[in-house]
Order: structure tokens, then C-alpha cells, then sequence
């Protein structure tokens, strides 16, 4: 098993934001989360990074608990997380930003160029712009910056939340390109969390539907897309 | 007339460089942990009377040794404060409890020195004293060593920042904590970096002011006081903009001698920050991100 949460419950407080939880990753698939607003998606990215940990329940990942690690311990074991509105550092340039995201790896100056290297290929407007400031780029550039600073860390688990979210529709699809390209020439395993809920099944293997904190559905990504529930609930067909 | 100038203006231009590093110093806490410190003059106190009182007086070590001992000591100080008090601060659900936090802790520091050292103000004979001839003008030996060592403060604090991987690691920690961690960035560890920085800067601060105003537990007042209007003035929470501010003061000060009695000098840096909080809030380079 690659990866697996277990029964897992999460609060903000008082408030119980995820109840038993329980979603599993394989080595090469590509999982989405879809929900509405407020469903728990985000919540569910910050339990497994540490950032809301889980109260109950377990997070298993490469046959090891890592529920109770702080957030730069479990990066420092391969999983890397592209936030929701990108948070990238505006006052560092591309470049600076980029670098960072191989923080916790010992890269000779060679490799490190080799990584950027890679990043620029995927991405060719970020060479343009690597000594910009990135807070002065547009948004879809700035989702750039933070899918590319993500994939520096060579990640074992790349996990994504709401890449499309005010992005232009032909930027949108750009970046799901890229998704898929990721996951299917280095291997990567990806946790996508989507509100738009038809990208997500398009390009997913598998799917998980999260309600109010809750699991309500899961399954084969190409079965949900024909399921009725889901096309009234979330494709508004 | 001329030389005079030319004397006030190196007189003004030294307190600017020791405001500005008072600025810088509660910059890199605020940046890094958005605390507000209100113990940093307690901070420079203690460090003038490690310094003078433990190193050179007590112990008769030699000043480059006493120097190095006593920044040492302030940066294991300034890591252990951010460990113990400012980290589990910066989580409270209100900022209040930190800034009642700190103010607390400065009072605890005043009475631990009084306490160990004595009530008494005290000097070091003969350390910084002497005057510098350039020409004509005669300044002051403190003022010269002052602008030399706080420009290589700030040349060396700015590399540190801009090409070392910790130092990355503070910046990024000023902007955005959450995504810091999720670079791998232990954030809690950075805090407590720039925190200890931060009182190494206290000490070379609380070190150059001995020959000025003696150790004293209310030695630091005035220049911490300066040292909050010089950020605000320059605009606040943006070293560069801190060391524009400082010096500002620093040299307005100093030239109002030439057009108002010195008597009403210490209030020259206060009228300058009402003046910019009046005419632009945000400081003279303010800083948008």
C-alpha cells in the first residue's frame, strides 16, 4: 500500500470539520476529492500535511504512521503540496521561489540547474520570467510558479488543491495537461482536490465525493461521471 | 561654521546607524514571527552589562574576546527567549497576550540586572574614547567606530538573508508561514534564528553605546524609543526603509541644535513621526507587497 488514511477525524477547535475519513492512493494513480464549498477538501490536504492534524485515525504512507509528524517532516519524506490560492512568496523572484521548493534536498549547484532545468521545460513562460518578482505575476503564471516550486522537491506523493480555482479556461486546461504529463512520464502519484468537478473526473483514475466532512461516494472516476447522483449534485446535467 | 556642520552632520549620521540598528533588530522579530518586542532596549541593557560588567570589569577579558563572548551569550539568550516565550506567544489567539508577554519579560530582565549588578551606572575607562581628525573637523573616536561597524552589520545581515539557505528560510517564514513549512522550512527553528540575530544585533548595539550614555538600567530608553520612530518614520516592518528612517532622525536631530536650543533635542525624533504619521502613514519608503 502506498498510501492510506485510516478512520481519520479532524477539528478546528470545537468544530469537527472531517469525520472517518478513510481514502487510499497506488503508486500511479491520480485521486480526486470533489465537493462543494466547505465540503472538508482543503481540510483533508492540511491533515495529511500536518497542518490540521488528524485527532483520530491513522496516516499510513510507505507502510509508516505519519500522522503525528510536524508539516516539514512529512515534506521532508516526499510529499509535496501545492496550496489552494497558490501561496507563493511575492516578494522572492520565480527563480528564488523555485529553489525553494527543493529546501529540504542537498542539491549539488549541477542538479539544482538540471531540476530547474526540467521546470522551465514544462513550463517555458517561467524561464522569461525567473527573475521577476513572483508577486507581480498574473494568476495562471503564479499557479505555474506553485505546481513547478511543488515538483522541485522530485516528490513522492504530489498532492494538489483546487489548481483551477481563477483560472482562465484555456490556462485551465494547460495545467490539467500538465497534471496528467506529471503523473504519466515521472510516475508521480497525484492527490487532486477540484471544485470543478468535471476536470477532476476527466482526468482522475479514481474518485472520492466529500460532503459536510463526509465520504458519501467513491469509485471508478469514468462510473461517477455517469452516475446520476453525481451529475445533478456536481455537473449540473 | 562649516566644520561645525561638518561635525553635527558625523554626529547625526552615527545615532542615525544606531537607530537604524535598533530598527532592524525589532524588524527581523516582527517579520519573522509578527511579534512586537517590546523588551529590546532591555535586550541592549543587558548586553552593555554582560559586556562591561561580567566580560571587561569582572573578568578583565580582552574587548575583542569580551565582543565575541557577549554576542555568543546574547544569541543563546535571544534563542532561548524565542524557544520559551515568543513561539508558544505567537499561537495565543490574541496579539495582546505577546506584547503583554514581552513588556512583562523586559521588566523581568531590569530587575534580574539590578539585582546582579547593582543599582550603580558604571563605564569601562578609556574604551572608545579619543577623537578621529579628518582635516580641519574633530569627531568623536565612538561615532566613527559606530558608522563602520553598523554598515558592516547591515552589508553582512542583508548577504546573510538574500544568499544563504537559512537566511532564504527567514524570508520566506516573513511571508507566508504556512507555505514556509510546506517547503520543508521548520518554522518554529527560523523564529528562533532570527530572534537570536536579532539580540546579536541588541548586543553590537548595547556594546557602541557604552562610551555614549554609560551602563546604565536606563541607558537604552531614549534610543529604543528612537529606534520604533526611525521604522515608523521609514516605514514600517522594511529594513531598508528602517535604516532610511534611522539615519533621518539621526541627522535632523542633530542639525536642530543649529536652530532650536538643545535642550529640546530628544523631541525633534517624535515631532518627525507625527509629522510622517500625518502626512504618509505607511513611512517615507513604504513598502507594498
Amino acid at each position: 500500500m502506498f498510501f492510506e488514511m485510516e478512520h481519520c477525524d479532524t477539528y478546528y477547535g470545537q468544530i469537527q470539520a472531517l469525520y472517518d475519513i478513510s481514502i487510499r492512493i497506488e503508486a500511479d494513480e491520480i485521486i480526486s476529492i470533489i465537493g462543494a464549498n466547505g465540503a472538508g477538501k482543503t481540510t483533508l490536504m492540511k491533515c495529511i500535511m500536518g497542518l490540521v492534524p488528524a485527532k483520530k485515525g491513522k496516516v499510513l504512507y510507505l507502510d509508516q504512521e505519519i500522522q503525528a509528524l510536524k508539516t516539514h517532516q512529512i515534506v521532508q519524506r516526499g510529499i509535496s503540496y501545492v496550496p489552494e490560492g497558490r501561496e507563493i512568496f511575492p516578494n522572492m523572484t520565480v527563480l528564488e521561489n523555485l529553489e525553494m521548493g527543493a529546501y529540504t534536498l542537498k542539491l549539488s549547484a549541477k542538479e539544482k540547474g538540471k531540476k530547474l532545468e526540467e521546470m522551465y521545460e514544462l513550463f517555458p513562460k517561467l524561464k522569461e520570467r525567473k527573475g521577476q518578482k513572483a508577486g507581480t505575476l498574473s494568476g495562471g503564471e503564479q499557479q505555474m510558479v506553485a505546481i513547478a516550486r511543488g515538483l522541485m522537491l522530485s516528490p513522492k506523493l504530489l498532492m494538489l488543491d483546487e489548481p483551477s480555482l481563477g483560472l482562465a479556461p484555456v490556462i485551465v486546461d494547460e495545467v490539467f495537461d500538465t497534471i496528467v504529463h506529471v503523473n504519466k512520464e515521472a510516475n508521480i502519484p497525484v492527490l487532486l482536490v477540484e471544485q470543478n468537478a468535471y476536470m477532476a473526473l476527466t482526468v482522475s483514475n479514481r474518485s472520492y465525493v466529500l460532503e459536510n466532512g463526509v465520504i458519501v461516494d467513491q469509485g471508478d472516476s469514468k462510473v461517477l461521471l455517469e452516475s446520476d447522483s453525481i451529475r445533478t449534485a456536481y455537473l449540473g446535467k | 561654521m562649516l566644520q561645525s556642520i561638518i561635525q553635527l552632520l558625523v554626529t547625526g549620521v552615527a545615532l542615525g546607524f544606531v537607530y537604524a540598528l535598533v530598527g532592524v533588530e525589532y524588524t527581523l522579530i516582527w517579520q519573522s514571527s509578527g511579534l512586537l518586542n517590546v523588551a529590546h532596549n532591555m535586550l541592549i541593557t543587558t548586553a552593555a552589562y554582560v559586556f562591561a560588567g561580567t566580560f571587561i570589569l569582572g573578568l578583565g577579558w580582552p574587548v575583542w574576546l569580551g565582543v565575541l563572548a557577549t554576542l555568543v551569550v546574547m544569541f543563546i539568550l535571544g534563542y532561548l527567549i524565542s524557544a520559551i516565550i515568543f513561539n508558544p506567544l505567537r499561537s495565543m489567539p490574541l496579539t495582546m497576550y505577546s506584547i503583554v508577554g514581552t513588556m512583562i519579560f523586559a521588566k523581568v530582565i531590569n530587575e534580574a540586572l539590578r539585582l546582579i549588578y547593582g543599582p550603580y551606572t558604571f563605564t569601562i575607562n578609556g574604551f572608545m574614547t579619543g577623537v578621529i581628525r579628518l582635516g580641519n573637523v574633530v569627531f568623536a573616536k565612538a561615532y566613527g567606530v559606530i558608522i563602520v561597524v553598523a554598515v558592516v552589520i547591515i552589508v553582512l545581515l542583508q548577504s546573510f538573508l538574500k544568499l544563504t539557505k537559512p537566511g532564504k528560510a527567514i524570508r520566506c517564514v516573513s511571508q507566508n508561514k504556512n507555505a514556509a513549512s510546506i517547503m520543508g522550512i521548520n518554522v518554529d527553528v527560523s523564529i528562533n534564528v532570527s530572534t537570536g540575530l536579532s539580540c546579536v544585533i541588541c548586543g553590537i548595539i548595547g556594546i557602541l553605546v557604552i562610551p555614549l550614555y554609560t551602563v546604565s538600567l536606563t541607558m537604552s530608553n531614549m534610543i529604543g524609543l528612537k529606534g520604533w520612530a526611525a521604522g515608523i518614520v521609514g516605514g514600517f516592518g522594511y529594513i531598508p526603509g528602517t535604516i532610511v528612517g534611522g539615519l533621518l532622525i539621526g541627522i535632523v536631530e542633530s542639525m536642530s541644535v543649529l536652530a532650536i536650543p538643545s535642550t529640546y533635542k530628544d523631541i525633534v525624533a517624535f515631532v518627525l513621526l507625527i509629522v510622517v504619521l500625518l502626512i504618509r502613514p505607511g513611512g517615507i519608503m513604504r513598502h507594498r507587497i
